[in-house]
């Protein structure tokens, strides 16, 4: 396995305003689990927020994440044996084979080395070249530096490089300025291959050129991958670059994977309803399937959504995907000033008691549960009610609690990071679990 | 299908310190009412420049050298145009600028009322320390201040009697447009119908609860001081005028102007499906999402009801799900403001979802025009076979790859732009720019495989 | 994994750089641009009149006439300040010391202290700006805390302090300059390190295996220098003022010095009855820092906006 990242977190501190303390913390990427094999490309899909341009730095070391652990090169039984030991809570075990192949030990000599094997190409040809340096020293300087090569043998792998990214030799005396956007992502293609590493980012490589240009950076891409069998992590928003490159896709969304397996199952096939509301997303010629279009914006990293993050968009959450008495009581509240307006007048109250409790003042229990069964469908957060009780207050409104979904192995093999696929949930009543997905209309 | 936009011929150049950048090399583009046109190309292809050239919005060191865009019965370019034939050699930048900014004070009264844009960033296209709200009014109170008054003061006029009966009206014909206009007018009360039927239309209320709004429409009372004002500025039609600069009369003109126009942003919003509309009108740019943002754009743009409206890649910095609600939002405009839109953009397919017609451009020119479906089933150029040919899909296919790379609009080319490129190039492609030939019934391609037209020089 | 192993000797890429002409185009770019800005271009060719006459005084005095660069040369026999005169062209001030003659020794003196204390400045400043910010953390906390008291020391008092402990002369007065001038540049030096920091090539070295120090100069630091150089051409002219005033407030004890603050000093008690003496020394100053600053500008746009139509 050339990488295999394991629970990996990352969390921003934002400066809050005191000046002890008083922050937030940006989850950006949470728990993420990625094996990457030889000569595969596995893409990372995910939008703005996703936390996938994250992911790709913490997997070459250039940034320390907040918890988990990357393993680099690392011959499958010993991986084997480390997940083992991880599981059977044989923490020495597991430290002796850190010690040997974490990314993050790596101290002087030994981090040369790794960078050698390590290259990243980024999404923005105009600054990840430094524009005062010509494009020959642009491109030899990964190699001076991790000591692979020196002097004439660097400047003459540079001209090789060249033309194995297709552009003329001359350009190696041209500064980044004087090239255009694909040009300048061949150059840092050229630079990130240079010393023939065996893992290569690629952080939304073609996102900032044109279609005929990105045309050819991909199909580049393609000879790179066969020529030099170097394996990479493809991260990118838009799927279909990903259904060109990738062998293996993964999806992710608020800093957690979705939905991972081979690129034809996912694609086709897709499980988790995030990846079918992506996929349908894709802009397509002329198609006029029913398009899922979601409600809502892309999640807040600082205070994500509880259980699956998803669930506030998800066109098929039901009572226990992470609904808070927040959510609710704002739902209730929309529908009762709203539509029922007309029904209960403007004294209604709404009051949440904690995470998974809330009050409702000025209206009685019947009443209230009539609504709720009638909007049930359409205001996913209400399935979550589970008691309706009056009490001198009000009407205290009891929510289930939620769960948090793992990554479960469904068909084909996949992996879902969704409760409708938990095997506790199937297991535990089979034919509530098909009438959830019938009414849900999965 | 009546035309609404015509461009004839339009050659357009940048004067820069690396020599004279060729644009748009005759641009011929009929935009027809009530349709959505988009224009597709890459960087280079001049796309952009069209659409700022169109409105008017050109740098000093821009010049027009030929053609005409004809709108509202007047030909923008025409002052820039007429002094580039005058100086010829003599090109001062400074005089150019002159003509330019009388051009837009000229336009000032068309831009923004009816003809307006939307541009790609809406973090940057937005004033980061003003409400949208006030954003979005502004725009009402300077282009047709007398419908804002007129709302005023038909609010104030109205009483509770006639608001249960527009309801009766309403309810009996189902929320019809015209019999609602006539009923209002009937009653010296005009101004009202757009306030009432968005309030009808919108989809989070109940019935009941729309009926109590439309009946807390009447009687708002004005000052008799004020009333004299706002009937002022509807019966001018503007704020221009020594009236209007006086002190008090400024200030509560603006200010009462700007309320109604706040009003009216919620309204606006409402319609662009944006919920808690009355919430939103009071935050600022940052605190809302990027697709909020973009929603606030495209309601400045629609604001006067313009006739036409220009997008500039309105979706290219918003993530695949919020696209898909943008877009599908445009088809909706369609219909409900009866506007006509470019759309311009360099995904193809967002251009297949939302147009009826495509324009594809190439080096500054346009190279096909079709309708859409007949766009991407039978492709003429070669340049759009290969476009189309080159966008990766979900299917597996293997990608075509054009060889070559756009041209340097300093040293274009002679003859056919794409010839260099094209895999079908003839001799006369190399000495001679073909002109825009019909392939078959409104589909024309700008190819000598379809026969012999030459383009003018 | 091999590339196919085509000859490439150094032949090759000698030839190749041959082909290069284009460099220079660049260049030709920035000197048009600059060109264009005729303030600039008059406040360069003031800036370098200073330098000419600085370079002539310390190398060929005998050409011009110049006897001893480093005194004034006073005449006690015709003391009161003379009005401009042929053998005078700018007069004459107190103790009968020659205007021209003094101007132009004091210019050489001046600039070069105002290039000692700016150089200083600017090299010490930038270098802690630099790695104060690339360290961040706790580091640029305390250097910057550090370079905010600095900071707020007036020069007047550490000059007078300095003075008052080594010993009061130009040299002194220089040094207690440069000690007050270096944090403007670590600032400056600092914000530009951040912004620079957060550019993706630099990530792209740190994943090519390049060391923190290395980044540093040949990353950051070219990038960082030319604002810094634009700052430092507006700081000589505020130098120089700073200079003339402190010499003007009587801080060189020895009376004899070439020096613009020192030269307007000395026909202070004759402004009223011989404004000359006072007019134009102070003139100079006031023209070199004009100059100076116009330069100043004239580089900015060249190093900014610089591809503009």
């Amino acid at each position: 396995m050339i990488i295999a990242a394991r629970r990996l977190s990352k969390h921003f501190q934002i400066k809050g305003t005191g000046i002890i303390g008083g922050g937030a913390t940006l989850k950006a990427v949470d728990d993420v689990n990625i094996d990457i094999s030889e000569r595969s490309v596995v893409g990372v899909v995910g939008e703005s927020g996703s936390g996938k341009s994250t992911l790709g730095r913490l997997l070459l070391a250039l940034l320390k994440p907040t918890s988990g652990q990357v393993l680099f090169n690392i011959p499958d039984d010993i991986l084997a044996e480390y997940d083992s030991a991880i599981e059977s809570q044989d923490f020495k075990r597991a430290r002796q084979i850190e010690q040997q192949y974490s990314i993050y030990v790596k101290r002087g000599n030994e981090l040369k080395k790794m960078r050698r094997e390590m290259g990243i190409v980024f999404q923005d040809p105009y600054s990840s070249l430094d524009p005062r340096m010509k494009v020959m020293d642009i491109v030899i300087e990964p190699m001076v530096s991790t000591g692979y090569k020196k002097g004439d043998e660097a400047k003459s792998m540079c001209m090789r490089l060249l033309d194995e990214v297709g552009l003329p030799r001359e350009f190696a005396f041209r500064y980044p300025h004087e090239l255009s956007g694909g040009q300048r992502q061949r150059v840092a293609l050229a630079r990130a291959i240079s010393t023939l590493p065996k893992f290569l980012v690629l952080d939304e490589p073609t996102s900032a050129l044109d279609v005929s240009v990105q045309a050819q950076i991909l199909y580049l891409l393609k000879e790179i991958k066969n020529t030099f069998n170097i394996s990479m992590l493809l991260i990118t928003h838009n799927i279909a670059v990903v259904a060109y490159l990738a062998d293996h896709v993964n999806v992710m969304y608020a800093g957690k994977l979705m939905e991972s397996g081979p690129k034809r199952e996912v694609i086709l096939s897709p499980t988790h309803p995030y990846t079918i509301a992506l996929i349908s997303a894709v802009p397509r010629k002329l198609t006029k399937e029913e398009r899922i279009v979601l409600k809502g914006d892309p999640p807040n990293l600082v205070s994500p959504p509880a259980g699956c993050r998803f669930h506030p968009r998800c066109p098929y959450a039901f009572n226990l995907c992470g609904w808070t008495s927040d959510e609710v009581a704002t739902d209730l509240e929309y529908l009762l000033q709203g539509k029922y307006y007309a029904v209960f007048g403007g004294e209604i109250e709404v009051i949440t008691k904690d995470s998974l409790s809330l009050l409702v003042k000025g209206i009685d229990s019947k009443k209230l549960s009539n609504v709720i069964e009638a909007e049930k469908d359409s205001t996913k957060s209400l399935n979550s009610i589970s008691n309706i009780q009056d009490s001198e207050e009000g009407v205290l409104l009891n929510l289930t609690k939620f769960q948090s979904p793992g990554l479960y192995n469904v068909e084909k093999g996949k992996k879902v990071s969704c409760l409708l696929y938990s095997p506790s949930i199937l297991v535990s009543s089979k034919e509530n679990n098909q009438s959830t997905k019938q009414r849900v209309g999965l | 299908m009546s035309a609404i936009l015509q461009v004839r011929e339009l050659k357009q150049q940048f004067y820069t310190r690396q020599g004279i950048y060729k644009a748009l090399n005759g641009i011929e583009l009929t935009l027809n009412k009530g349709e959505v046109f988009g224009i597709a190309g890459e960087s280079g292809s001049g796309k952009s420049t069209l659409g700022l050239t169109i409105m008017g919005l050109l740098p000093r060191n821009a010049s027009v050298l030929a053609g005409s865009v004809l709108f509202d019965g007047i030909d923008v370019v025409a002052p820039i145009r007429e002094y580039a034939s005058k100086s010829d050699h003599k090109f001062s930048f400074r005089k150019n600028e002159r003509i330019i900014k009388k051009l837009n004070k000229d336009l000032a009264g068309v831009r923004g009322k009816k003809i307006s844009m939307v541009f790609q960033d809406p973090m940057t296209s937005l004033n980061p320390v003003l409400e949208v709200g006030y954003q979005i009014a502004e725009t009402m109170v300077f282009h047709q201040p007398n419908v804002l008054a007129m709302r005023r003061l038909a609010r104030a006029k109205a009483r509770r009697a006639d608001l249960e009966e527009a309801i009766r009206v309403i309810k009996s014909t189902q929320g019809n447009e015209i019999a609602i206009e006539r009923f209002f007018e009937e009653k010296g009360l005009k101004g009202l119908e757009e306030q009432v039927l968005s309030i009808w239309r919108r989809p989070d209320l109940s019935d009941a609860r729309k009926e109590k709004m439309i009946l807390s429409l009447h009687s708002e009372r004005l000052g008799a001081f004020e009333s004299k004002v706002l009937r002022m500025v509807q019966e001018k039609g503007s704020t221009q005028g020594w009236f209007f600069k006086l002190p008090f009369i400024s200030r509560f003109a603006r200010s009462a102007l700007l309320k109604e126009g706040y009003r009216k942003a919620v309204e606006l919003l409402s319609a662009l499906e944006i919920p808690n509309a009355e919430k939103i009108v009071r935050m600022h740019p940052h605190e809302l999402s990027g697709g909020m943002r973009q929603r606030v754009v495209i309601a400045i743009a629609l604001a006067n009801n313009p006739e036409v409206v220009i997008m500039d890649e309105p979706t290219s910095a918003l993530d695949v799900t919020v696209q898909a609600q943008i877009l599908d939002l445009v088809k909706h405009l369609k219909t409900k403001f009866n506007t006509s839109f470019i759309f311009i953009s360099h995904d193809l397919s967002v251009l297949a979802e939302v147009c009826d017609r495509i324009g594809i451009m190439y080096g500054g020119r346009l190279v096909e025009v079709a309708k859409t479906k007949e766009l991407f089933e039978s492709p003429a150029h070669p340049y759009t076979k290969m476009l189309i040919a080159a966008i990766p899909t979900l299917e597996e296919k293997e990608i075509q790859v054009i060889g070559g790379s756009v041209p340097d609009m300093r040293f274009p080319p002679s003859g056919c732009m794409f010839h260099p490129r094209c895999p079908y190039a003839m001799d006369i492609c190399r000495q001679m720019a073909p002109d825009m030939i019909d392939v078959s019934e409104g589909h024309g391609a700008a190819c000598f495989l379809y026969g012999q037209k030459r383009a003018s020089e | 994994m091999e590339i196919e192993d085509k000859q490439i000797d150094a032949e090759d890429i000698s030839a190749l750089i041959k082909k290069q002409g284009r460099r220079w185009d660049n260049l030709k770019v920035s000197i048009s641009v600059f060109m264009a800005n005729k303030t600039a271009v008059a406040g360069l060719l003031i800036f370098l009149v200073f330098i000419a006459d600085a370079l002539i005084v310390q190398f060929f005095p005998q050409i011009i006439g110049i006897k001893s660069p480093n005194l004034l040369v006073p005449n006690f026999m015709d003391p009161v300040p003379l009005p401009p005169s042929p053998q005078h062209p700018l007069g004459t001030t107190y103790p009968g010391i020659d205007l021209l003659d003094g101007i132009v020794k004091a210019i050489r003196i001046d600039l070069a202290y105002s290039f000692f204390v700016v150089a200083v400045g600017a090299s010490v400043g930038a270098i802690v700006g630099i790695i104060s910010a690339w360290a961040g953390g706790i580091w640029d906390e305390i250097v910057m805390r550090l370079t905010d008291i600095v900071f707020s020391i007036p020069y007047l008092i550490l000059a007078l302090a300095v003075g008052f402990i080594l010993g009061r002369s130009l040299w002194h007065m220089s040094i207690a300059l440069a000690l007050t001038w270096w944090p403007l540049y670590a600032r400056y030096a600092r914000s530009q390190t951040l912004s620079a920091k957060e550019l993706t090539y630099i990530e792209a070295a740190k994943a090519g295996g390049v060391s923190s120090t290395k980044i540093m100069f040949k990353h950051i630091l070219p990038n960082v220098l030319p604002p810094i150089f634009i700052q430092i051409s507006l700081d000589l002219g505020s130098i120089v003022v700073i200079f003339s005033t402190l010499a003007f407030i009587g801080f060189i004890p020895n009376a004899n010095i070439p020096e613009l603050g020192y030269l307007t000093s000395l026909g202070l008690n004759y402004v009223q009855t011989a404004p000359w003496a006072v007019l134009f020394p102070g003139l100079v100053i006031t023209i070199f820092a004009l100059a100076v600053n116009l330069l100043g500008d004239g580089l900015r746009d060249v190093i900014d906006p610089r591809r503009r139509s």
